[in-house]
C-alpha cells in the first residue's frame, strides 16, 4: 500500500526541514487500515477461541466457507462505498441498487451459457448507469450528495419492486458455483482480485483525482482536476460494485427480492468506517473496507456462539462500532503524534 | 417585490407553493381531496414528519444529521405502551419516562460527537443499532405482556379530540412551529444554532458555547423523536415493530425541501414543516391516484431530486 496522500505528509516533513523514519511515516498514514486489519485478527481470534469452546474442534471448511459467502457482497458494496466517501461522499442509494440487480439477475440469468454472461454483464452496467446517474446529479447538479443518493434510494428501490414485485426468480446453479461455490472459501479468489483492483486504481490518474478531490476539491481543482468528472467516475465506479454485491446476493439466495438489499445501504457505511475509511473523504484504503465487511460478519458470528439472545444483536453491533470508532481514533491520533 | 426577497425566503415560499399546488392537483384528480376533512387528515399525518423534522432540522442547522430517529420513535412508542399500561393514571408519569428517554438518547449522541471526536453519521447510525436492541431484547421482541397495552385515553384524545374543528395534534404542531421558529430567530440560542452551523470556530471565539449547545440540540432531536412515538400511539392505539422506519427518510426529506441547508447554518423550522406537508400530499395524491407502490416510490424519488435541483443547488463558488 502506498501511503495515503503521501505527497502532503512529504512536503509537510520538508517543509519542518527533517523527515520522517520511513516506517514510522507508513504506520502513520495507514493507521485506518492496520487498526482495522487488526480488530478483524482479533475477532477471529475470539471467534475461534469460542467456536473450540462451543463445538470441541476447529471451525472447518463448512463454517469459513459460509462466512466467506456470507460476506461476498457486503464486502463488494463496502468498496464501492469507500470509492465514493473517499471523494467526500457519501452513498445512500447501494440499498436500492443491490435491490434493482439483485431483481434483475433473478429474472434474467436462467439461459445458455453465453446468455448467463451476457446478462451477468449487463446488470453490472445497469448498476454503473445507477451510479452514472447519482455521479451526474451530484457532479453536475452542485447538490449534496447524502439527499441525492437519498431520493435516488427511493427511485431504484421502486424500479426494483416493478421488476420483482414478489421474492422469486431463479438464480442457475451454475452461476451459484462459479460465485459462491459451498464447496470451500474459492469465492476469496473474488476479493484477491477486487484488492490487485484497488491498488491498480489507486495508482492510477483517476484514483490520484479521487483522493485528491476528496481532501482538498478547491485545491485539486486549482491544480487542473476536473472534480465533477472525478466525482462522476467514482459514483460509477461504485454502482458497478453494488451491482457486483448485488449479484452475489442473488447467487447466495438462489433467487430474488427486491427489497432483501436494503440492509446494504448502512451496512455498507459501518463496514467503511470500521476498515479505517475517514467520511471526511480522503483517507482510507478498499482493503480497509473488506475488513470492515468481514469484521461485521464475525461480531455476528461471536454473538451466535456467545449465545446472546439475537434480539439483542444490533445493540451489540451498535456499541461495537461507537467503541471501535472512539478507540480508533484515539489510537491514530497518539501514532500520529508519535510518529511526527 | 420579489426582487427584494431572500434567497432563503424564496426557499421557504417555494416549499409552501409545492404544498399547495400538491393539494390543488389533488383535488383535480380526485374530487373532495381538498375538502376540509381531507385536508385535516393529511396535515395530522404531516404532523407526525414535522415534529421528527423539527428535530432534524436542530441538528441539520449545525451541520449534523440524526439517523438514531427510527428506533428512537419505536422505543418511545412501545415504552409509552408498556409504562402507562393503557391507564390514564398512569399517562403524565408515562410521558415523562418517555419523553426523558428520548433526551437521555440524544445527550449520548451528542456527548460522543462533542467530547470523542465520533462522526455524526456514525454516532447517531450506531445508536439506532443500540436502541433497537435494547427495545426489542428488554420487549422480548414485543412479546411481553405490557406490550400489547393500548394508548392511554387521554393520549389518544389529545391526538384524536377536535378543538375548533380541527384535530388536536394539529394545534399542538402549530404550537411547535411557532416555538421553534421564534426559538431560532429570536433567542440567543437560536442565533448560536445558525452561528454554529455557519462557522463553529467563529462561533466559538465569539463566545457560543458550541460544546454546549451542540449536546442540546441532539437532546432536543431525541425529545422530538420520542414525542411523534407517543403522539403515533395515541394515533395508531397500539405500538408496532418497525413504526419508526419511514420517518428517518421523510423527515430529513422534510428538512431539505423545506430549504434547509443539509451543510447546516441556513433555513428554517417554517420551510421545514411546509416540506412536511408537500411530501404527505404527495403520498396522498399519488394513493389518490391509485399508483402501485413502486410508481409511488419512483416519483417520491423524482420530485425530491427535482425540488432539489430547482432551489436546493449550492452556489457556484
Amino acid at each position: 500500500m502506498p501511503p495515503e496522500s503521501s505527497a502532503v505528509g512529504e512536503a509537510r516533513a520538508h517543509a519542518a526541514g527533517t523527515r520522517r523514519p520511513r516506517a514510522a511515516h507508513v504506520i502513520g498514514q495507514n493507521i485506518g487500515l492496520i487498526l482495522a486489519a487488526s480488530i478483524l485478527l482479533l475477532s477471529v481470534v475470539v471467534f475461534v477461541g469460542m467456536f473450540v469452546l462451543e463445538q470441541h474442534r476447529l471451525p472447518g471448511n463448512f463454517e469459513i466457507t459460509s462466512t466467506v459467502n456470507n460476506t461476498m457482497p457486503l464486502a463488494l458494496a463496502a468498496i464501492g462505498q469507500t470509492v465514493v466517501v473517499l471523494t467526500r461522499g457519501i452513498d445512500l442509494s447501494v440499498g436500492g441498487v443491490v435491490d434493482l440487480t439483485n431483481a434483475l439477475a433473478a429474472i434474467y440469468l436462467p439461459g445458455s451459457e453465453a446468455h448467463m454472461a451476457l446478462v451477468a454483464a449487463l446488470v453490472v452496467l445497469v448498476g454503473a448507469a445507477a451510479g452514472l446517474v447519482n455521479g451526474l446529479v451530484v457532479g453536475l447538479g452542485r447538490l449534496q450528495p447524502i439527499v441525492v443518493t437519498l431520493a435516488t434510494l427511493s427511485i431504484f428501490q421502486g424500479l426494483a419492486i416493478r421488476v420483482l414485485p414478489q421474492p422469486g426468480g431463479t438464480v442457475p446453479g451454475v452461476v451459484t458455483d462459479i460465485l459462491v461455490n459451498t464447496g470451500g472459501p474459492f469465492a476469496l479468489l473474488f476479493l484477491v482480485l477486487a484488492a490487485l483492483g484497488w491498488m491498480a486504481l489507486r495508482r492510477s490518474r483517476i484514483g490520484v483525482q479521487i483522493f485528491a478531490v476528496g481532501n482538498d476539491e478547491q485545491a485539486a481543482i486549482a491544480h487542473g482536476i476536473n472534480a465533477v468528472r472525478t466525482k462522476i467516475i467514482a459514483y460509477t465506479i461504485g454502482g458497478a460494485l453494488y451491482a457486483l454485491a448485488g449479484l452475489f446476493f442473488a447467487a447466495n439466495a438462489t433467487s430474488g427480492d427486491a427489497t432483501g438489499g436494503n440492509v446494504y445501504t448502512l451496512t455498507s457505511i459501518v463496514a467503511t468506517v470500521l476498515g479505517g475509511v475517514s467520511l471526511f473523504g480522503g483517507r482510507g484504503s478498499a482493503i480497509g473496507a473488506m475488513c470492515g465487511a468481514f469484521i461485521t460478519t464475525m461480531i455476528v458470528n461471536i454473538l451466535f456462539y456467545a449465545h446472546i439472545d439475537p434480539l439483542y444483536q444490533s445493540f451489540y453491533e451498535g456499541l461495537f462500532l461507537v467503541i471501535a470508532v472512539v478507540l480508533g481514533a484515539a489510537i491514530g491520533r497518539l501514532v500520529r503524534r508519535g510518529a511526527s | 417585490m420579489l426582487a427584494r426577497l431572500t434567497p432563503d425566503m424564496m426557499r421557504i415560499i417555494a416549499a409552501y407553493a409545492a404544498a399547495v399546488a400538491l393539494f390543488v392537483i389533488g383535488a383535480f384528480v380526485h374530487p373532495g381531496f381538498a375538502s376540509f376533512p381531507s385536508v385535516t387528515s393529511i396535515l395530522l399525518v404531516a404532523s407526525f414528519v414535522g415534529l421528527v423534522a423539527a428535530g432534524q432540522c436542530f441538528v441539520i442547522l449545525i451541520g449534523g444529521i440524526d439517523l438514531s430517529v427510527p428506533w428512537v420513535l419505536n422505543a418511545a412508542a412501545i415504552l409509552l405502551a408498556t409504562s402507562s399500561l393503557g391507564q390514564d393514571s398512569r399517562a403524565l408519569y408515562a410521558i415523562a419516562l418517555t419523553l426523558g428517554m428520548g433526551a437521555l438518547v440524544g445527550a449520548a449522541n451528542g456527548v460522543l460527537i462533542v467530547w470523542f471526536g465520533v462522526p455524526a453519521v456514525v454516532m447517531t447510525l450506531a445508536m439506532n443499532g443500540i436502541v433497537e436492541g435494547l427495545a426489542l431484547g428488554l420487549s422480548g421482541g414485543m412479546t411481553c405482556a405490557a406490550c400489547a397495552s393500548y394508548a392511554p385515553p387521554v393520549v389518544a384524545a389529545a391526538v384524536h379530540g377536535v378543538f375548533l374543528g380541527v384535530p388536536a395534534a394539529l394545534w399542538l404542531w402549530l404550537i411547535v412551529v411557532l416555538v421553534v421558529s421564534f426559538v431560532l430567530s429570536f433567542t440567543r440560542f437560536g442565533r448560536a444554532t445558525y452561528a454554529i452551523g455557519n462557522n463553529p470556530r467563529a462561533a466559538f471565539l465569539a463566545g457560543v458555547n458550541v460544546n454546549l449547545t451542540t449536546v442540546f440540540l441532539y437532546v432536543l432531536s431525541g425529545v422530538f423523536s420520542a414525542l411523534a412515538g407517543i403522539l403515533l400511539v395515541g394515533f395508531g392505539g397500539q405500538a408496532s415493530l418497525g413504526m419508526g422506519d419511514p420517518y428517518l427518510f421523510q423527515s430529513i426529506a422534510a428538512v431539505v425541501i423545506g430549504g434547509v441547508s443539509i451543510l447546516g447554518g441556513r433555513g428554517s423550522y417554517l420551510g421545514a414543516a411546509a416540506g412536511a406537508v408537500s411530501l404527505t400530499a404527495l403520498v396522498s395524491v399519488l394513493l389518490a391516484l391509485n399508483m402501485p407502490e413502486y410508481g409511488r416510490s419512483i416519483i417520491y424519488g423524482v420530485v425530491i431530486l427535482a425540488l432539489l435541483l430547482l432551489y436546493g443547488r449550492e452556489q457556484r463558488e
